[in-house]
């Protein structure tokens, strides 16, 4: 009698499972696997000044690699990923640690803590857009106040990818410290009960124990601020646009502008392809280094 | 025997100093900007600035009579809670069943598009939307939107489910419940908390979104991010309202973030970390 009964409602179950889930599969074919497809097909594409579109073969992407303007991008996206995500992870990781120090955190403390990254990046651009303000604002009125030059911070070409990597460490830092510190809590205290009987020096212990034991989880927040920071957009489009001159000009910003500024659809199909493995190679990168660090 | 309890407290004391350090460099910026939107309009560009003033609400009072800001406010409003609904409605019952069945591959899909950069999307929609007349269109903006709640409902809700005892469905299974009643009836009661906090996530992350808006919106829809470049183009004339505004856009997940901070960070690495 269940011998037969049995498998009819195991593929009845497994129709109504499927059934659950056909509604997120479908929505994500429908906005995502088929535009996906489509920018596939318009990167083959060229579109003439009055709109008429032809077939292109590789010519968009012959264009990318003699483009100036690509490798520049390149640069700066490079630049400010290396430079952005070493600042959060040295300061994330020396957060959790004084966070964890103190033990009991009251919870307004830690939204307080998480505050920078619960707001719109584009509301964090708007609030260092005026404390940087090369004449009036209140950064270079303590700068000076130190007895210290005054920067034009985001007005500089030099100056400005620091700057925007500063505006997103402020953003993101905490973040990762909040990882490292759920990290922090998940180690057994025997380790450092067992370094502190041996006499080992907090820094020892911190050193030989606590930071090979933490790799793990520093990978996970890298590669979480990874795919963050390797599209950056907001902070830059709303406070330079890629500017001054194309000096924070990262390749989302100019994949952005070849797009709905140029309307070269084509062309920006091409570039936004190309980010868009360099964003999936790193995050498979850093997975094999999770995989190595792994304990 | 004493030295060693003079030492703790004096690294427990240098520990309060940079917790103390670490607060001030997080907290300065957002208190300058609280503080520079009730700052009078003289005021706010003074050289060198000033931390003590008699606040006035004149900034907030200009931002509503010179930009749609309430109007503005409705459209972040609209399309905040549509994607969210809508994440929650395609987002819950796929978890569930990812959690079940063991296979993974809805939730990877929708994480592995929420790890593109959002103009990879944006180049199609933009054609598509076009062609069938629906830029501007709040519809355009929900489901653009949701393609970013639904990766949050389903991998915050994901470990909720998991952490249901096998025993409770295969019960009511036996009971010859079907497994939407078992979902809707057992599953969800247990995991409410968790469906709360992925909301939560959801709108903040949606009302926070910028670059689609962008595109797809025009002057009727437009989202209060999206409208914030009307805010920063009057110069440094405007300090204050641009400060105003920032404040009042920043609130409303600042609020909400607050709320579930205890729940955040597990939900906010997508289940990487059990915080």
């Amino acid at each position: 009698m269940s011998d037969t009964a049995a498998p009819l409602t195991q593929d009845r179950r497994k129709l109504e499972m499927a059934a659950l889930s056909a509604p997120a599969v479908f929505f994500t074919v429908a906005m995502i696997a088929f535009p996906v497809v489509y920018t596939i097909w318009l990167g083959f594409q060229t579109f003439s000044s009055t709109g008429k579109q032809s077939f292109a073969g590789l010519a968009n992407y012959s264009k990318l690699i003699s483009d100036y303007e690509f490798w520049h991008g390149l640069w700066i996206t490079i630049a400010l990923f290396v430079l952005s995500l070493v600042l959060q992870l040295v300061f994330g990781v020396w957060l959790a640690l004084v966070l964890f120090n103190a033990k009991r955190l009251p919870g307004i403390v830690r939204s307080l803590f998480i505050s920078p990254f619960m707001m719109p990046p584009v509301v964090a651009g708007m609030m260092w857009l005026v404390i940087l303000d090369p004449s009036l604002g209140a950064a270079n009125y303590i700068l000076q106040s130190f007895g210290l030059p005054p920067s034009d911070w985001l007005a500089s070409p030099t100056w400005v990818i620091p700057t925007v990597a500063l505006i997103d460490s402020w953003q993101w830092t905490p973040y990762v410290a909040l990882i490292v510190l759920g990290g922090l809590q998940s180690l057994p205290p025997s380790v450092y009960e067992a370094a502190q009987i041996d006499g080992a020096s907090p820094f020892k212990t911190f050193q030989r124990i606590t930071l090979p034991l933490l790799l793990p989880t520093i990978v996970t927040a890298a590669i979480l601020r990874s795919v963050d920071l390797l599209r950056f957009f907001d902070i830059i489009y709303i406070t330079t646009q890629g500017g001054p001159g194309n000096a924070s000009n990262t390749l989302n910003i100019y994949g952005f502008r070849v797009g709905f500024e140029f309307f070269n659809i084509g062309y920006a199909s091409a570039l936004m392809l190309t980010l868009t493995a360099i964003v999936f190679g790193a995050v498979l990168a850093f997975n094999r280094l999770r995989g190595a660090v792994a304990w | 025997m004493n030295g060693a309890a003079n030492t703790d407290r004096w690294i427990r004391w240098l520990n309060t100093v940079q917790l103390v350090i670490a607060g001030v460099l997080i907290m300065a910026p957002t208190v300058w900007m609280v503080l520079s939107s009730f700052k009078p309009s003289f005021e706010v560009t003074a050289y060198p600035p000033t931390l003590v003033f008699s606040p006035t609400l004149e900034n907030y009072a200009e931002l509503t009579r010179t930009t749609p800001f309430l109007s503005y406010a409705l459209n972040s409003l609209i399309v905040t809670v549509g994607s969210t609904a809508l994440g929650l409605l395609f987002g819950i019952p796929a978890a569930f069943a990812v959690s079940w069945t063991r296979i993974t591959w809805p939730a990877i899909l929708t994480l592995a598009a929420r790890m593109a950069p959002g103009t990879l999307f944006l180049l199609p929609w933009y054609v598509m939307f076009r062609q069938i007349g629906m830029i501007g269109s709040y519809t355009a903006l929900i489901l653009s939107h949701a393609v970013i709640t639904l990766p949050i409902v389903i991998w915050v809700l994901l470990p909720s489910f998991d952490a249901i005892p096998r025993s409770v469905f295969e019960a009511a299974q036996v009971d010859g419940c079907s497994v939407t009643r078992i979902l809707w009836r057992i599953a969800m009661p247990l995991v409410a908390s968790g469906i709360a906090v992925s909301a939560i996530l959801a709108f903040v992350f949606s009302w926070n979104y910028f670059l689609f808006a962008l595109v797809l919106s025009n002057g009727d829809t437009k989202t209060l991010i999206a409208a914030a470049f009307n805010f920063i183009g009057e110069g440094s004339t405007q300090w204050g309202a641009l400060m105003a505004a920032a404040t009042l856009i920043a609130l409303p997940p600042l609020v909400l973030a607050a709320l579930v901070q205890r729940w955040l960070v597990s939900g906010l690495t997508l289940g990487a970390v059990k915080g």
